[in-house]
């Protein structure tokens, strides 16, 4: 087997997102399909209240299902590439015994175990938390209580199809990653574009030149830092900013997902930056480089993306939030939204501490490791 | 003066602890060539670890004109790979995605050395300096690795296998080039291989076995790259 259940447990952030989005999701869709059930049999002051409550689950399971499922295909792909690039010399020793780009690739459908397992075990939590939660939707008396109902089509949403779209996305895009030449997945040999190659003189320092191509060179490593931020300060900011708008228990969920999600994306990033780069900084130890030249040559470079990337998330999660409370809750008199730069600041602080927290903390894993093993295993 | 007193190291803990020097003393004096001979797990590739400052010693010592470097902590041993010590690896170890001249700039920089392009035009690739090691042959990466290695101006040079990867054409065309300049320039260099044929171009020949050394001799007739059997 290529891919083994184990390669698929290491998943975990996958799972950890997974779980989340379905444990919000699945609450809202069976609360939503149960109150458009209650709504048609509900008097016309009644229907306005529920026109609210679906309005506010629809926007819910939008804004959860959509960013975390997108967070978390990102996740997959981020992680098949960087599964094909580590186990490259086997699969090219596999496609040049005659095996087929599709059929090595087939094997990676294993990857869906770790959204099923997530999303299976989110299902299971939100049932057996929805009966809190529908009580404190109907707090307040103005709506009557509703019954809980088991709707296969849920089950279906949230479970099934991703597990098949992730076991499908994994296998078509291992395919596309595995459709190149033989020999650059043997011999490690990259390809050379016109534009790497161009005959260019350089006069630059050669930690200048060494910072420039560790970010040009991990280009997908780049993007997923700037994700991971946009995640933490979009996930963590928005979860404080909605409690005006969707009650505590709301507030706490997402707080409880946003940092989970910040926490495991940027957890895989930055260890995915230290461990890329470990056989160059063994390189620039051995022959005399200080600790701080090579950790600021290899991976200074991704700070001004993981900082472009917290801005973006401010800037979005802001923008999300306006645009929800100015067309969709208009006509119910919820308070105007205002930028809270408080909030922003405590985030921006937390950010700072994750962030240069986890480089520090692997950097220091990474001196434990002696220049043999380091080169060994690269 | 290099001087290696009773090195002792170690890997692993407890039943699985490993000695794999036991001992170890011998000196070699400023601009020697001395290489150290043994089969696959002698302990020679160790022995150089611990010699050029990449490993520490469990027991024992190494002094570089009178300083033990085995005191040394992690920033002392920096400054002194810095300032003293080159490396030429087997497997060349070349950033792939950096030019040939950015990666010999990775040793000219620290020794501010300036005139690096010559030391390229020297090994032959002057007129690859832009290529990308991934589209040089084997031979030609192994040069870029001397480069890199000399543009830091070296006081001592040290070589694990540096032959070990190329075929004889080449592998000979390296030693050759290597053992010129050691004698022009006058650095001191220590070169680990399992050739005992190389061996006959070295001054002062340090045989492992076992973490031991079994025998050391210094050649009476020192032998050149294209006299040396393969």
């Amino acid at each position: 087997m290529i891919v083994g259940v184990k390669d698929s447990l290491k998943l975990i952030g996958i799972s950890a997102i997974s779980f989340c989005a379905v444990l919000v999701c699945a609450m809202f869709l069976n609360y939503l399909i149960d109150v458009n059930l209650a709504a048609d049999m509900a008097g016309a002051q009644a229907a306005a209240l529920y026109k609210a409550q679906v309005l506010t689950a629809k926007v819910v399971v939008a804004v959860t299902g959509g960013c975390l499922g997108v967070a978390a295909m990102i996740m997959l792909f981020f992680y098949i590439k960087n599964y094909i690039d580590a186990h490259k010399n086997e699969l090219g020793i596999l496609k040049a015994m005659g095996y087929s780009n599709f059929r090595i690739a087939l094997h990676f459908w294993s990857f869906g175990f770790g959204v099923f397992f997530g999303t299976a075990l989110g299902f299971a939590i939100s049932y057996a938390i929805m009966p809190e939660f529908y009580r404190a939707q109907t707090e307040g008396g103005a709506l009557p209580e509703l019954a809980i109902g088991f709707h296969a089509e849920v089950l279906a949403y949230t479970v099934i199809i991703p597990t098949v779209l992730f076991a499908v996305g994994a296998i078509l895009y291992a395919a596309i990653k595995l459709s190149r030449p033989v020999i650059e997945l043997i011999k490690d040999r990259e390809k050379c574009s016109d534009k790497m190659c161009r005959e260019k003189p350089d006069d630059k320092p050669f930690l200048v030149s060494l910072k420039r191509s560790v970010l040009s060179s991990k280009k997908t490593l780049v993007f997923f830092i700037m994700f991971a931020s946009f995640c933490f300060s979009a996930m963590t900011q928005m979860s404080v900013s909605m409690d005006d708008y969707a009650g505590p228990m709301l507030m706490a969920m997402m707080m409880v997902i946003g940092l989970a999600l910040a926490f495991l994306s940027m957890l895989i990033a930055v260890v995915s930056a230290v461990n890329g780069n470990a056989k160059t900084l063994a390189m620039l130890r051995v022959f005399g480089y200080s600790r701080t030249e090579c950790c600021n040559a290899v991976l200074g470079g991704y700070r001004p993306f993981a900082y472009l990337g917290f801005a973006i998330g401010t800037a979005y999660q802001y923008g999300l939030l306006k645009i929800m409370v100015e067309l969709v809750f208009k006509d119910f008199g919820v308070p105007e939204l205002k930028f809270d730069y408080v909030v922003m600041l405590i985030s921006l602080a937390a950010f700072i501490l994750l962030y240069e927290g986890m480089i520090f903390v692997n950097v220091q894993r990474i001196k434990k490791i002696s220049l043999k093993q380091i080169m060994a295993e690269n | 003066m290099i001087e290696i007193k009773d090195v002792v190291k170690r890997y692993g803990a407890g039943e699985s602890c490993v000695e794999v020097l036991k001992g170890v003393s011998f000196n070699i004096e400023d601009g020697r060539f001395a290489v150290i001979l043994g089969a696959s797990g002698s302990g020679k590739s160790t022995l150089l670890n611990v010699a050029s400052g990449l490993d520490k010693p469990d027991g024992g010592s190494v002094i570089y004109d009178g300083e033990n470097i085995s005191l040394y902590d992690d920033k002392q041993l920096t400054q002194f790979r810095k300032n003293k010590v080159g490396f030429i690896f087997q497997q060349y170890y070349l950033l792939p995605h950096l030019s040939v001249e950015q990666n010999v700039k990775l040793g000219a920089d620290l020794a501010k050395n300036e005139d690096y392009k010559s030391i390229i035009t020297a090994v032959g690739l002057g007129d690859k300096l832009r290529k990308r090691p991934s589209s040089l042959s084997g031979g030609e990466q192994q040069r870029v690795a001397i480069a890199r290695a000399l543009a830091k101006k070296p006081q001592v040079l040290f070589l694990d296998e540096p032959t070990g990867a190329l075929d004889e054409q080449t592998g000979r065309q390296a030693l050759d080039y290597i053992c010129g300049l050691q004698k022009e320039l006058g650095f001191t260099m220590i070169m680990v291989t399992h050739n005992r044929n190389i061996a006959e171009m070295a001054d002062i020949v340090v045989c492992m076995n076992s973490g031991r050394i079994s025998e050391i001799y210094q050649n009476q007739t020192v032998k050149s790259a294209y006299e040396i059997g393969w």
